[in-house]
């Protein structure tokens, strides 16, 4: 369509220098074959974004939406189906063999399992310097500073660099699997759930240190979780996923004030609050049935099956991501009206 | 429950996974134990049904309900006790539920088990307990197998084997942890709805304090096999007294944040059984701490009523106690 | 109470303290050593590799000297298991013969490992057409009838060929080019587990290249069921050799292969059984050595039985 420049989440005027922008991305896993031919799993399906140079964006959804897809289609450790993923001014899908291991030096990620990221036979020295041996950037004596730098700033003692991943904790493993993404001086983060398999009070030394982190080193975070409390507190702007979709996208706290798509209100609905007197007056808006396979989506806008406003024209015709106020996105016929 | 102790016996040495742990629950009460992985919160409710795994024992004390003596019963009373009594819910109910077995049928096997009712009885009770767990199309989907159902639709499955038999107790362990919010959301309803209709107890195992906000009158906090805090849940959340409570308030982010403030982190990792500290089991990682927390354990003391905590200090004698947590 | 007095607060997460170091080999060596089955068989193949080393530079009598002693002569003093049908002595043949069984097993295990170990990469690793290829092998292979093919391969390669003596060497590689297929199908199996585990996911974000996620991540983290496996070919290239000695069809005499003393001392069962006792003795004392010990291996390996 030719529709005069309405602005997409891609053109998105309130946003000055963004350092990634993903166009239009869809992700399809085959899913077996059935009767009727094979069948595909529309995990990602259409999705824009762009990411503000030293912002972090926060990507929630639940499980099964397709979020953590996203995230490694747009590092490449998946490849996309179609649609587009622009770092600076590479278009990340096009690049490929030596080229895109080039990319890895500006793009890292931040995995959610401390115990599955980390290889068990490698010591924790060898894991963070691995980056700067594929990449020839430092060897030897060098390297080994590097490594003890990188470790003193993500908060291990450098002394346990012959040490294997077992021996430390979750929180400690975890703070391993930054300093191995960071050695290299990235510009671009891809965190998926980095908090999400820890304990509640290891959670917080885990989100100071990646905040500390983006102040000091100019990091931009895509920020993957379930969590909305998390997303919250660590996002400039947060993007919601249901269903393979961005349904709303929008500063922090514009959603929170203001959520225009009805799934974004349940879910802001739906999180508890450690406050008794707020958690006494919270109604959750509670969903009708189960969330619909990504195998075979509902029709026009995903949600109508289960979203307590929805009208005919739902199942019909696919609401599309429009901006709604400045710089806050929907994808919905009667954004607001929850 | 008095004095509980719960011992491990492992290769070098014992550990002990619960440490004089007592508390009562009153009838139709929601009560709350939070703590993080092996703060001993599971331990201390399985003992109540005297499901320790091997190589567990419980070495002290007694497991009071009414007048019985749980730790004292024989096979053949637990047995009983456990099905009619108590039921529970555990976190991944994927584990508890039989595969190969019908949803149905493992709802009127549960009731039957526990000779509460006759064959035809439960037969009969079986779409009406799904249908009162909320399970949409509940005479469709007795028939069902258990891999059919989503995660919420098998907890509920198992919340109906549990209550089926009107259990006074419903020990309901991490219910939602594997789920997603908006499932957590009708669940945890669901449960506040049993209680009521039942007039029956609940002890909900969490490490989400916002969840035992929303649904517990009362708050017990654990750390390393210890209670360190408790009290009614309005009081321990405006008013927590103990260095560990007031943290893990400060550390968790809210979705409700207005400004973005910095979680109050605590440093550190939670002692190993084996290895505990001396003195407050929680100084090493205090921000509060005095000379006599390093040698001596502090009483469960009252700091107010009907609130205990386990400190020297207490937060109501500090000043200023986030500009000193932050630094 | 007064005021808390403010405690300096040491950086906690760096001064924190960590347990002594236990690797994953020592983790599983001290699942090994409680498992009794395994330590008799471990110490049953110490004693195999230890006779075996002797029998290099010492046996009581030279291995192929005939008529030491009477013919059939059973156990005494001098001879403590006996002279065999041309009066040899059998402790000796039996200690020669701990060698080549050596030979064979280590041998065919290393082969084996070699062919199977790379091939089960490539497949579980590219997947795709390489792995539709490399499978294909592999069933063809397993549909082939093992111990035909070897025979024949036995004849090619010594007998047709000239160029190898049929010897051990020849054995070795009958046995391995047809039986890399447990290997292969093993590593490739982990190899396709192993590369969509987030660890495989984080070194390609390293930059890793393809050589480097197979050598440093891939294969060491399979290595536990590799050991297994191999451990388990050993006793099966062990009988093998046997089997075709004792049919004839391996080792020539006077090579002091058991199968081949087995089948020496058949004749005279009746009246001297020491001569095929001593040599199936060892043999099944050896092959039971190996399964206990691979038994024990496979459990001291495997994730589930940790702590």
């Amino acid at each position: 369509m030719s529709a005069p420049a309405a602005p997409t989440p891609t053109t998105d005027p309130t946003l000055k220098s963004p350092i990634v922008r993903v166009e239009d991305l869809v992700k399809y896993f085959p899913a077996g074959s059935g009767l009727f031919g094979r069948s595909v799993v529309h995990a990602v399906d259409g999705v824009s974004l762009a990411i503000q140079a030293g912002e972090t964006l926060g990507l929630v959804g639940e499980s099964g939406c397709g979020k953590s897809t996203l995230g490694r289609v747009i590092v490449r450790l998946l490849p996309s189906t179609s649609g587009h993923v622009y770092f600076k001014d590479t278009d990340l899908t096009k690049v490929r063999g030596e080229k895109l291991r080039r990319t890895r030096q500006e793009i890292q990620m931040i995995f959610q399992d401390p115990y599955a990221s980390l290889n068990p036979r490698m010591t924790v020295g060898d894991i963070v310097s691995e980056p700067l041996r594929n990449f020839g950037v430092a060897r030897g004596r060098k390297a080994e500073q590097k490594v003890q730098e990188v470790m003193r700033v993500v908060g291990l003692n450098p002394n346990f660099v012959n040490r294997y991943p077992h021996e430390f904790s979750g929180g400690q493993r975890q703070r391993i699997g930054i300093a191995r993404a960071l050695v290299l001086n990235p510009t671009f983060i891809v965190a998926d759930e980095p908090v999400s398999a820890l304990d509640v009070s290891i959670q917080a030394q885990i989100v100071n240190l990646m905040e500390d982190l983006q102040e000091k080193f100019q990091l931009t975070f895509l920020f993957i979780a379930h969590d909305l409390s998390v997303v919250r507190h660590i996002s400039d702007r947060i993007a919601v996923m249901y269903l393979g979709k961005i349904v709303e996208i929008g500063a922090s706290d514009a959603i929170r004030d203001r959520p225009l798509h009805p799934y974004t209100k349940v879910l802001e609905s739906s999180v508890p609050v450690p406050d008794p007197d707020i958690e006494a007056l919270r109604k959750p808006i509670l969903l009708k049935g189960e969330i619909p396979s990504p195998v075979n989506p509902p029709s026009a806008c995903r949600f109508h099956t289960r979203c307590p406003i929805a009208q005919p024209i739902c199942s019909e015709v696919e609401p599309p991501l429009e901006m709604k106020e400045n710089g806050h996105f929907a994808a919905c016929h009667f954004a607001g009206q929850l | 429950m008095q004095d509980l102790k719960v011992q491990f016996f492992v290769s070098g040495g014992t550990v002990n996974a619960v440490d004089g742990v007592s508390f009562e629950i009153d009838r139709g009460e929601i009560v709350g134990i939070v703590g993080e992985s092996g703060s001993g919160k599971t331990m201390t409710a399985l003992s109540l049904l005297r499901l320790i795994p091997e190589p567990g024992r419980i070495t002290n004390g007694r497991i009071l309900y009414g007048e019985k003596d749980v730790a004292q019963m024989t096979d053949e009373e637990i047995r009983e006790f456990r099905g009619n009594e108590i039921a529970m819910i555990f976190q991944d109910p994927m584990t508890s539920l039989n595969p190969v077995l019908r949803i149905g049928f493992q709802v009127e096997e549960a009731m039957i088990a526990h000779q509460r009712f006759s064959n035809k009885q439960a037969k009969e009770r079986v779409v009406p307990m799904l249908q009162r767990v909320r399970i949409p199309a509940a005479k469709d989907r007795v028939r069902d197998y258990p891999h059919q159902f989503s995660g919420g639709m098998r907890q509920r499955a198992m919340i109906a084997m549990g209550v089926s038999n009107e259990p006074s107790l419903l020990i309901a362990d991490e219910p939602t942890t594997a789920l997603d919010v908006t499932v957590q959301a009708s669940i945890i309803e669901l449960i506040r709805d049993l209680s009521r209709e039942l007039r029956a107890s609940v002890i909900l195992i969490t490490h989400n304090m916002a969840l035992v906000a929303s649904l517990c009158n009362r708050v017990i906090v654990m750390y390393a096999g210890r209670i360190v805090e408790q009290g009614p849940t309005r009081a321990i959340f405006k008013n927590p007294q103990h260095p560990y409570t007031w943290s893990l308030l400060r550390s968790m982010p809210r979705v409700d944040e207005k400004e973005k403030e910095r979680l109050i982190s605590i440093k550190g990792l939670p002692p190993d059984l084996g290895k505990m500290p001396p003195g407050c089991k929680f100084h090493p990682r205090c921000k509060f701490r005095v000379d006599r927390c390093f040698t001596e354990e502090p009483p469960l003391d009252e700091v107010d009523p009907g609130q205990r905590a386990r400190c020297w200090v207490l937060m109501k004698n500090i000043a200023n106690p986030e500009a000193q947590a932050q630094t | 109470m007064a005021q808390a007095a403010p405690v300096i607060q040491p950086d906690l997460e760096l001064s924190y303290e960590m347990p002594e170091q236990v690797t994953l080999l020592s983790d599983a060596w001290r699942r090994l050593r409680r498992n009794r089955l395994a330590l008799v068989g471990a110490v049953i193949i110490g004693l195999l590799f230890i006779t075996a080393l002797i029998s290099i530079v010492w046996t009581p009598y030279p291995t192929w000297l005939q008529a030491v002693g009477p013919t059939y002569q059973p156990p005494s003093a001098a001879h403590p298991l006996g002279l065999d049908q041309a009066g040899r002595d059998i402790l000796s043949r039996i200690m020669g013969g701990a060698l080549i069984t050596v030979q064979v097993g280590v041998g065919s295990a290393i082969i084996v490992s070699l062919i199977g170990i790379p091939l089960g990469l490539l497949a579980g690793f590219y997947r795709g057409k390489v792995d539709t290829v490399i499978s294909f092998f592999i069933n063809i292979w397993y549909g082939i009838p093992d111990l035909l093919v070897a025979l024949i391969l036995v004849f090619v390669l010594s007998d047709a060929l000239h160029l190898i003596p049929r010897g051990v060497l020849v054995i070795i590689i009958a046995f391995s080019l047809t039986r890399w297929m447990d290997v292969a199908r093993l590593v490739r199996g982990q190899a396709l587990a192993l590369r969509e585990r987030e660890f495989v996911e984080a070194a390609r974000m390293s930059g890793a290249r393809d050589f480097a996620l197979l050598a440093r991540h891939i294969l060491p983290n399979a290595l536990g069921p590799i050991i297994v496996q191999a451990t388990f070919a050993i006793p099966a290239a062990v009988l093998f050799e046997a089997f075709l000695s004792f049919l004839g069809l391996g080792l020539p005499s006077p090579t002091p292969s058991w199968g081949a003393m087995a089948a020496d001392g058949y004749h005279g069962m009746d009246f001297a059984p020491h001569i095929v006792l001593a040599p199936t003795i060892a043999l099944s004392v050896t092959l039971m050595a190996f399964n206990w010990v691979g038994d024990g291996l496979r459990d001291a390996f495997d994730p589930r039985m940790r702590r």
